[in-house]
């Protein structure tokens, strides 16, 4: 089959803030410096830009005044500053406020904003500097001469549920470039293959994640001021799970709620869904919510492993930047703005290996030296334990997050170890016993106004994929599912899914796993919390997925 | 000299020939058209008013209907004896029927689905969409000429053909087509409806959910929709077992619907679903559990075993028309 290449000097993979970052400043360095324009290629397998872009979000605007200082006259959407921030411990009745806020989660300075809406803004600006955003293009594959990377190829469009060419069958494009950024987030689906044939995961802890779910709310005027930033511990959760929830007023009327729960529960019928529901039900979560409205839902995976847990970034021809590689500080519940300084770093670096015509690993090493002795090792260093503490329980993550501000994140054993989420999660028979094992989610009246199921919930993701495609959900193993798993774990993808992907079915030859994949909203919580590992998550044809707007 | 072919169907020239043209006068004169075909002495005779230098003419019975080997013969027979430097057809669906094995005849370039020439450093150059539009390549063809360049529809106004002071000659051309080498028999001409069903037309709809359990169930389901007067439609789950073709899914990744009477049976009424058949005059709803969400919407709701009432339906109905 013949297939159309295209040529670039750079090629950002993934239209996300550390992608869009990478090109715009790229091209705004090239064009101070004097040159002729490069050519810039950023793919995102979204539609529009950002409409796959969700965070809670309370944004640390330091990365954008260095990227844009102008940002303002731009009118870059970046909500209310933060007013007040709010610290509450729950139990099932009650919320004890926090009398201090601990340094990390001092969000002065800091916008409350919808991060698909500033994507969007920032996409503009790039294209308006001469960058080729190409939307609707998933990158399926990393195009490699012997170990160097030298592009990516996009996905066939048009192939049937079957695999079968369809009429409207376009084969995918090669795209070829000196540097090729990988920016495809949290777990993504390129870096994801090129760490795990270069091993460039070898020397570091393993990757632990959170997942984050999310709804905007319309509710009556003035049940928080606009730049209120609330966060909740405890209550539901036990102290053996990591998370907690959020509250951001970015309006008057609109709030931005949430839950965040760590991909590292040990109990395999806990739900994150269901907690987030309970979480709503709370008495002072449900107060603020009264008489309001859902006006959005979705979800979305977080790399919590912090400074440990970061991949060798460089490689022969290719960086890893943003999320994708784990640039995020879990303690400040924050990596949008690292995501946008890594791409920064990502330009420079790019821009120096086309000058020497020399795009190898060390060459860009480069952009190593610039983490270590920029922002980005300041700020991720002193609290590189700090996840792992959590592994612990609550109080021991506490007591150890405290600590590390007087010791500098120093520990007994540093790195502390840590283990890959979905290797914690303990079978129904070892954590449950002979007790009647108990789902979490049992016990949550689903009422449509306040709490929701699922596919209520995904309705209002937007999300949409064309249904005649092969399923984007590769279960490498369905005969697992309905006899091993089903013993084991009693199929947690059920519950760790935000968006009802996967059903188990009763049929009369016994149970069969149901991939409803047009559910999908691309959160990658079964890639990564799947006990066996044997659930790839594959982008579906380029322009499918959620359509969040606001979130 | 440019060579336009143009395409006619049943002796009438279509409107993307006349685009070719202008595509082509405004590459360079002069310009000669082709139209093959059989009874196409008034197609040519049209043609003959924009400003061309001749109009060549191959009547043959043999191409009285199109097939690609009868376009892909008479047309390297005229491209031999004519030598024209440049080949320029409409893309249409014919076009990219024959085309390609007419550049493999003639062992020649071919580049489809342009949508304007330029001149670049002297040189022809012609444009083409790349991703989906995002970017245009201008991409040159090379080799020995003619070069075959096929123009997207649409991309050049027909209103842009210049016409002749006076009518183009008109020029008949003897390339003889062998009947007994073409290897393709047409049927004639149809239309494929767009959807098997148009559900969104249907004054009644029966639609069944995962309630209905199995495959085999549906028999008894049809039962009652024939008896009703109603289209069978269905809920996500039952297309997606594919119990049900596609085409027969209402909601939100299917068809949305209006009827004046839906009934869902065991269909539990997510949202998905709900957007799809909210528009129905009356619904009536029939399923197990008395707090499924169909029944916040239905005008009627039956909690109940749909494989008790379904037959008792189909017994009252079927009965009623044997009493009249």
């Amino acid at each position: 089959m013949e297939r159309e290449t295209l040529d670039v000097d750079v090629l950002i993979v993934g239209g996300g803030p550390a992608g869009l970052s990478a090109a715009l400043h790229l091209a705004r360095l090239r064009k101070s410096c004097g040159g002729e324009p490069l050519a810039i290629a950023v793919l995102e397998k979204s539609r529009e830009s950002g409409s796959h872009m969700l965070s809670g979000a309370v944004f640390d605007p330091s990365a954008l005044q260095d990227l844009l200082p102008d940002f303002e006259a731009r009118g870059a959407p970046l909500g209310p500053s933060v007013r007040e921030d709010r610290l509450l411990f729950l139990t099932e009745h009650r919320a004890l406020r926090f009398p201090f806020t601990p340094p990390p989660l001092d969000n002065h300075g800091c916008y409350v904003m919808s991060l698909n809406r500033f994507v969007r803004w920032l996409a503009e600006q790039a294209e308006a500097e001469g960058v080729d955003v190409f939307n609707g293009f998933a990158a399926t594959e990393v195009l490699y001469d012997g170990d160097r990377v030298v592009g990516v190829r996009t996905g066939d469009r048009g192939v049937s549920r079957r695999g079968e060419r369809r009429a409207t069958f376009e084969p995918g494009v090669d795209i070829k470039a000196s540097v090729t950024i990988l920016a495809d987030g949290v777990r993504g689906n390129l870096t994801k293959t090129v760490l795990r044939r270069m091993r460039l995961d070898a020397a570091s802890q393993p990757q632990t994640y959170a997942l984050g779910i999310k709804e905007l709310w319309d509710v009556p005027s003035g049940r928080l001021e606009p730049g209120t930033v609330v966060h909740t511990m405890g209550y539901p959760l036990r102290f053996e799970e990591f998370g907690g929830g959020f509250i951001y007023a970015l309006t008057p009327e609109r709030l931005s709620v949430g839950f965040v729960t760590g991909l590292d529960y040990r109990d395999p019928l806990f739900d994150p869904h269901a907690m987030f529901q309970r979480f709503k039900r709370h008495p002072r979560v449900a107060a603020l919510l009264a008489d309001g409205q859902l006006v959005g839902y979705g979800a979305k995976a977080l790399p919590e492993g912090g400074w440990h847990a970061l991949p060798r970034p460089y490689l022969d021809g290719a960086l890893i930047i943003g999320d994708a590689a784990g640039y995020l500080n879990s303690l400040r519940l924050k990596g949008i703005h690292l995501a946008m300084r890594t791409g920064m770093y990502a330009a420079e670096t790019a821009l120096e290996a086309l000058r020497t015509g020399d795009a190898s690993a060390s060459q860009l090493r480069m952009f190593q030296a610039k983490v270590d002795d920029g922002e980005v090792r300041r700020e991720l260093y002193p609290v590189r334990n700090v996840h792992q503490g959590f592994g612990h329980g609550l109080l021991a993550g506490l007591a150890y997050a405290g600590l590390s501000i007087l010791t500098h994140g120093w520990w007994i054993r540093d790195p502390m170890p840590g283990h890959a989420g979905h290797e914690r999660m303990a079978t129904v028979s070892a954590y449950h016993g002979h007790r009647a094992a108990r789902h979490a989610a049992a016990d949550v009246p689903i009422d449509r106004t306040l709490t929701f199921d699922r596919l209520t919930n995904v309705h209002f993701s937007g999300t949409r994929h064309d249904e005649d495609q092969p399923v984007h959900l590769l279960v490498h193993d369905l005969d697992l599912c309905r006899t091993r798993c089903r013993e084991e774990y009693a199929n947690p993808c059920l519950r760790f899914c935000p968006a009802n992907v996967y059903e188990m079915i009763e049929s009369p030859d016994g149970p069969r796993l149901q991939i409803n994949a047009s559910n999908c909203v691309h959160c990658k919580a079964c890639d990564i919390m799947d006990p066996y590992q044997i659930i790839d998550w594959v982008p579906p044809e380029g322009g499918g997925g959620p359509q969040y707007d606001g979130m | 000299m440019i060579l336009v072919v143009a395409e006619q169907r049943q002796g009438e020239l279509s409107h993307t020939s006349w685009e070719a043209v202008a595509a082509a006068q405004q590459i360079d004169a002069p310009v000669t058209a082709a139209v093959i075909g059989s009874g196409v002495g008034a197609a040519a005779e049209a043609l003959a008013v924009a400003d061309l230098a001749e109009v060549l003419v191959l009547d043959a019975p043999a191409l009285s209907a199109y097939t690609a080997d009868g376009w892909v013969q008479a047309l390297t027979g005229i491209i031999q004896a004519e030598q024209p430097t440049l080949v320029i057809l409409p893309h249409t669906y014919q076009t990219r029927d024959f085309v390609p094995a007419l550049a493999v005849s003639l062992d020649r370039a071919l580049l489809t689905d342009c949508t304007r020439s330029v001149r670049r450093d002297g040189e022809l150059a012609f444009s083409r969409q790349m991703f989906q539009g995002k970017l245009m390549a201008d991409v040159v063809p090379l080799g020995p000429p003619p070069h075959l360049v096929t123009f997207q529809s649409g991309a050049v106004s027909a209103d842009a053909v210049v016409k002749g002071a006076s009518p183009a000659a008109t020029r008949a051309v003897s390339v003889a087509v062998d009947a007994a080498a073409i290897r393709q028999r047409p049927e004639p001409a149809f239309q494929e409806a767009r959807n098997a069903v148009d559900l969104s037309k249907a004054e009644r709809i029966v639609a069944v959910g995962r309630g209905i359990k199995g495959e085999e169930h549906l028999e008894s389901v049809r039962r009652l929709a024939a008896a009703m007067g109603a289209e069978v439609a269905a809920s996500r789950p039952i297309c997606d077992a594919g119990w049900l073709p596609m085409d027969r899914q209402v909601g939100s990744s299917g068809q949305t619907v209006t009827p004046t009477l839906y009934l869902a049976l065991g269909i539990s009424g997510a949202i998905q679903h709900v957007v799809g058949m909210k528009g129905a005059r009356t619904i009536v709803a029939v399923n197990k559990d008395a707090d499924a969400p169909i029944f916040e919407i239905a005008d009627y709701g039956f909690v109940g075993d749909l494989f008790e009432i379904v037959p008792a339906m189909i017994a009252e109905l079927e009965g009623e028309k044997t009493a009249c």
